[in-house]
């Protein structure tokens, strides 16, 4: 049984090497290949292309290197930035305390006359203020 | 009076990295047939053969930095091994595209095929099968079985020699051309 095994693998064998054998080109296909016309052309062609295309990532390869240098530089400028940032702000909040004092007497700011009176800082209430408007108009009225 | 000495391979490819053109020129005029004989063990097809010596020589031109010549025939060996991993890359290439499929075998071929397996052995050896047959079978296979037994058994390369061509190992060499043999039996065994 070993014996018809061992013989049966050689003609597989056999075979196989013909299958191989068949798929290759003839002789002639690889002579017409080798000598096909233009053929260094298209290889120089090719080199040429290559190389371009070589250089164009190179380039880009540049570029990155140059970005990576640039990018710890950048988190530290900005870093600074937003250092300085909440410091002038700390600055403006310790220098100004009239502004808060007066936003805590008469609330925030809104647009209009009232408002416009009130900021100059003559020390008068909102009463007065209402009381100042209702008798300029009531005189305007009574006229 | 012009030395009629041919420059060695070495020379060229010296003169060539220092910029000559022609230099490279002389390598490809010196060395087209053996690419193209490489070329020809793998694909049938004129254009798939001139494809290979186009990229074989294209990545030879810029790995020749790289090429240090020890002996007469350094230059060769290293060019077919350039060779041997484009025709592999390109079973690679042509595996992935879905429009290169080749198709079932059709019972008239299995049938031929069949018969001839059954003939005797020494018709066997000097019959070839239809070539559009034979790449329908080796479809069957994997590029790397392909690649080893090719070289095996078609180019007479030696287990050292395909180490060297590939850059595997002896061992893996060894190893994938029993497994690659083994695969080969398996498809035409249901032809026997």
């Amino acid at each position: 049984m070993f014996k018809a095994n061992s013989q049966n693998n050689e003609d597989l064998d056999r075979a196989g090497r013909v299958v191989l054998k068949s798929a290759a080109a003839d002789a002639e296909t690889v002579e017409a290949a080798a000598t096909a016309p233009f053929l260094f052309t298209r290889v120089r062609a090719a080199i040429k292309e290559e190389r371009e295309r070589r250089e164009e990532s190179t380039s880009w390869l540049s570029l990155i290197f140059v970005a990576r240098r640039a990018v710890p530089v950048m988190a530290i400028v900005a870093i600074l930035a937003a250092v300085l940032t909440v410091w002038s702000v700390g600055l403006n909040l310790s220098a100004s305390p009239s502004q808060n004092d007066e936003e805590a007497l008469f609330g925030p700011a809104e647009p209009g006359v009232e408002q416009t009176v009130l900021a100059r800082g003559n020390g008068l209430s909102r009463e007065e203020v209402f009381n100042i408007v209702v008798d300029r108009n009531y005189g305007v009225n009574a006229k | 009076m012009a030395s009629l000495v041919e420059p060695t391979d070495d020379v060229l490819v010296s003169a060539t990295v220092a910029g000559d053109e022609g230099a490279f020129e002389q390598l490809f005029e010196r060395h087209r047939r053996q690419v193209a004989r490489i070329g020809g063990r793998f694909f049938s097809q004129r254009e798939q053969i001139e494809e290979i010596i186009q990229d074989t020589f294209t990545k030879a031109y810029f790995a020749l930095n790289s090429y240090h010549g020890t002996h007469a025939a350094s230059f060769k060996a290293w060019l077919t091994q350039i060779a041997v991993n484009c025709c592999y890359d390109h079973l690679r290439r042509a595996r992935r595209r879905p429009e290169q499929g080749l198709g079932d075998i059709e019972e008239s071929e299995a049938h031929e095929f069949s018969a001839q397996l059954r003939s005797p052995p020494v018709d066997v050896e000097t019959r070839l099968v239809s070539r559009d047959l034979a790449a329908k079978l080796l479809a069957r296979l994997s590029e790397e079985d392909r690649l080893v037994l090719t070289l095996l058994d078609v180019e007479g390369f030696s287990v050292a020699e395909i180490a060297e061509a590939t850059n595997w190992s002896i061992s893996k060499v060894k190893v994938r051309a029993h497994r690659a043999r083994a695969n080969l039996r398996r498809v035409l065994q249901r032809y026997l």
